[in-house]
């Protein structure tokens, strides 16, 4: 009898720790990052959310300034690089030190699959408290105004009156709720690797007809390899939609949602694009892959100055000019002249931070918000790690301690120099964007030589068409 | 009384219930519910609006979901013929007496633990892009770079060649094998005048087809279920030439939430993998030899 009230026990013993098991284990599995962001910043220290959630919520303290919170644990998500992690990391820190009870979980990574991932937490409730999104994250994931919290509920502690309110307005979802808030805005812009230029004998592009006698020039006297300019699937997009918008004036989608272009012009800006590939200004997707299927700046073609011209956001230079071979030198360019009354091209949110519907403190997940781009001693600490700061203050606080790093300074100013259109979300949808979407597949299939100009133009106005109707 | 013999009666089944509970949780219910969603339009964020059989129209229909069958096919036929073939040639070198035959099947082995992990797909871009080991070594013999990387025939050769490349589980199983026929029967051969080929193909191979069975049917799931090397290697490219079905599943579940067209091609996925064992299983009267009795 004993015999079998033990076996019974042990079962339950055995079921029981199965299924805790089972519990623990999606959690850990999912923050995974965070475990080894932790390990990377020792100062850190962890506290489970699941403990925080059944804290008493009575206890508030006030010790930092005159704003009320409760001690809590939140959780904090972003992606970027190394810069980012540590700067981001710092301003957690000295965050968790100015409001002593609220400890921040951090979770951190690359972007490859990064979005994936997120998406599937806000869609399982299971989001971060501030969770940093791209700009057409909330189009594509809070259509319903259900996933991210207004944040003009937190306003009492969030200063929203910092923003432009033509920046604040891209970050309304399609109920109109203040979904995110903007931390920088970001267009495309040349960079230049003018050591290659000056061994060409020619000074960088101004205009689409320089970059083009460039490709010869570079044929004829560095030879085959060398390229004034780079553009994978999006960067080729992207450059084309310049191209149409210097056209017409106009962005190809509209603020409301509405696809501004005709299959013949979009056949016309592919067009324009192959004939880069056939002026030898760009590589063919081909010689791209045939690099090893490697990011631009990790590609050494890059890195020792072959490809002497990167089309990216003003944000995000740093990557290049640290990866660059010494004696190498990259510059900001200028966005090109098509030769129309407008340059066409365009800004966006580069990213936004935004509360998720299902934290448990919207209040201290809006302090941190404020502290990382309102406060000064959070905006020194971040400084420009995530681009040019939206906020009037941030901006003025790095700028007068000189904290901008010049070079994404001077591309910031080179894209509103340009005075950018409107850049709509739907440009990066998911059935536009992603892997085996519209952009890849047309912009490929057009430099293999799968399809025609007319081909191309009619599968991207399909695909155009779905996310813009 | 009652309730001692319930227990006793049900001790079993108490025993199983952690193991029932996950698998009813874990596999049942997403293998059932996949079912469902695979006859709907169910977009992760857009939610569900219409029952169809769409989905499983457009894999048959839609050139990209066409082409990842095709090449998904072309993939499994590749590597599972060379990696049985290539871990049994192993194998069978290493079941001879050689010095340092424990370091060698290490060493053999090793691959297989490595698997497509982001290290080896570094090194597989190092070895095969443009200009690469391989390009290079090519070079000195005077021989034109290949386009493996770029070239869409020969993209697809180089993801096999990796799956190829980890042929140590398989190598260990047939070790194994190898090491449970009889000498006896290779010395009778032997006596009879029978070469070392004729030994290999009359005694060996026969012997241990019950191991190339097993393995034939492990390769080729893991075959059909690939996903690591043309995700980290390739991303699918170029042209969708190593765009395989799990690839495409992923693609449409966690890329694009398209959850209804994703279940779909799992579906296809697994019924064609449940043909393709059935008749195999089918096929084995015809040439597996087992050693029991009637030989079965």
């Amino acid at each position: 009898m004993k015999k079998k009230v033990l076996a019974v026990l042990m079962t339950s013993v055995m079921a029981a720790s199965v299924l805790v098991g089972c519990g623990g284990s999606a959690a850990p599995a999912a923050e995974a990052p965070a475990a080894e962001a932790a390990e990377e910043a020792p100062a850190e220290e962890e506290a489970p959310a699941e403990e925080a959630a059944e804290e008493p919520a009575a206890e508030v303290a006030a010790p930092a300034g005159d704003v009320d919170y409760e001690p809590c644990t939140i959780k904090f998500d972003w992606w970027g690089g190394d810069s980012r992690h540590e700067a981001t990391q710092k301003a957690v820190e000295a965050f968790e030190a100015k409001y002593p009870g609220i400890e921040v979980e951090v979770n951190f990574g690359a972007w490859t699959d990064w979005e994936t991932a997120r998406a599937l937490e806000y869609q399982a409730g299971n989001g971060s408290d501030v969770t940093q999104i791209g700009s057409n994250w909330i189009p594509d994931y809070d259509g319903d105004g259900k996933t991210f919290i207004d944040l003009n509920t937190v306003s009492d502690v969030l200063d929203l009156t910092q923003f432009n309110a033509s920046d604040l307005e891209k970050c309304l979802d399609p109920v109109g709720q203040q979904a995110g808030v903007p931390i920088s805005m970001t267009g495309r812009i040349f960079y230049w690797n003018k050591t290659t230029f000056d061994k060409a004998g020619i000074d960088y592009p101004k205009t689409i007809d320089e970059l083009i006698e460039a490709g010869k020039t570079f044929q004829e006297v560095l030879g085959d390899e060398y390229y004034p300019l780079e553009l994978g699937e999006y960067d080729r997009a992207l450059f084309m939609s310049f191209y149409m918008q210097a056209k017409k004036g106009e962005p190809i989608i509209l603020e409301d949602g509405t696809l501004n272009v005709t299959e013949e012009e979009l056949a016309d800006g592919l067009a324009f694009i192959q004939s880069l590939e056939d002026n030898h200004v760009i590589p063919t997707i081909a010689t791209l892959a045939g690099d090893g299927n490697v990011t631009l700046n990790e590609n050494p073609k890059f890195i020792d100055g072959r490809y002497a011209g990167v089309f990216e956001w003003d944000s995000a230079p740093l990557k290049y000019t640290s990866n660059i071979a010494e004696g190498q030198e990259l510059v900001v360019g200028e966005e090109l002249d098509f030769g129309e009354a407008v340059k066409g091209s365009s800004a966006k949110v580069s990213m936004a931070f935004a509360i998720c519907a299902s934290s448990q403190h919207p209040h201290e997940a809006a302090m941190l918000i404020q502290y990382l781009l309102n406060d000064p001693e959070g905006i020194m600490i971040m400084a420009s790690e995530r681009g040019v700061p939206a906020s009037k203050i941030g901006f003025d606080t790095l700028n007068d301690a000189g904290q901008i790093d010049p070079l994404i300074a001077a591309a910031h100013e080179g894209v509103y120099a340009a005075d950018p259109m409107f850049f709509s979300p739907r440009f990066d949808n998911g059935e536009l964007k992603g892997d085996g979407a519209a952009y890849i597949d047309v912009f490929s299939g057009l430099s293999y030589g799968d399809y025609t100009v007319e081909d191309a133009a009619s599968i991207l106005f399909d695909a155009y068409s779905n996310v813009c109707e | 009384m009652k309730k001692n013999k319930f227990l006793k009666e049900n001790m079993g089944f108490l025993f199983i219930i952690p193991w029932l509970i996950g698998f009813l949780v874990f596999k049942a219910y997403p293998f059932a519910s996949s079912l469902f969603y695979s006859f709907t339009d169910f977009h992760l964020f857009k939610g569900m609006s219409t029952f169809t059989l769409q989905n499983y129209l457009d894999v048959f229909q839609k050139p990209l979901e066409l082409k990842a069958l095709v090449v998904t096919f072309k993939y499994a036929f590749m590597t599972v013929p060379l990696k049985l073939v290539a871990a049994l040639f192993i194998a069978y070198i290493l079941n001879f007496k050689i010095k340092g035959v424990n370091f060698f099947r290490t060493a053999y082995y090793i691959p297989s633990i490595l698997g497509g992990s982001v290290a080896i797909a570094v090194l597989w871009r190092a070895l095969f892009k443009d200009d690469g080991l391989i390009n290079g070594l090519l070079a000195i013999f005077h021989i034109p770079a290949v386009h493996f990387m770029s070239d869409p025939n020969w993209a697809l050769f180089i993801i096999c060649l990796l799956r190829v490349w980890q042929f140590g589980s398989a190598m260990v199983i047939f070790l194994a094998a190898l090491k449970g026929v009889s000498v006896d029967l290779y010395e009778a051969a032997s006596i009879d005048g029978a070469g070392k080929w004729r030994q290999f193909f009359s005694i060996t191979v026969p012997l241990i087809t019950p191991v190339i069975f097993y393995n034939l049917i492990t390769q080729l799931v893991q075959a059909f279920q690939e996903f690591n090397g043309p995700f980290i290697i390739t991303a699918g490219g170029p042209r969708n030439a190593t765009t395989l079905m799990s690839l495409l599943i992923y693609n449409n579940a966690f890329k694009n939430y398209k959850m209804g067209k994703a279940s779909a091609q799992a579906w296809v996925l697994f019924v064609i993998l449940m043909a393709f064992t059935a008749l195999s299983f089918w096929s084995q009267k015809h040439w597996v030899y087992y050693a029991d009795e009637d030989g079965r």
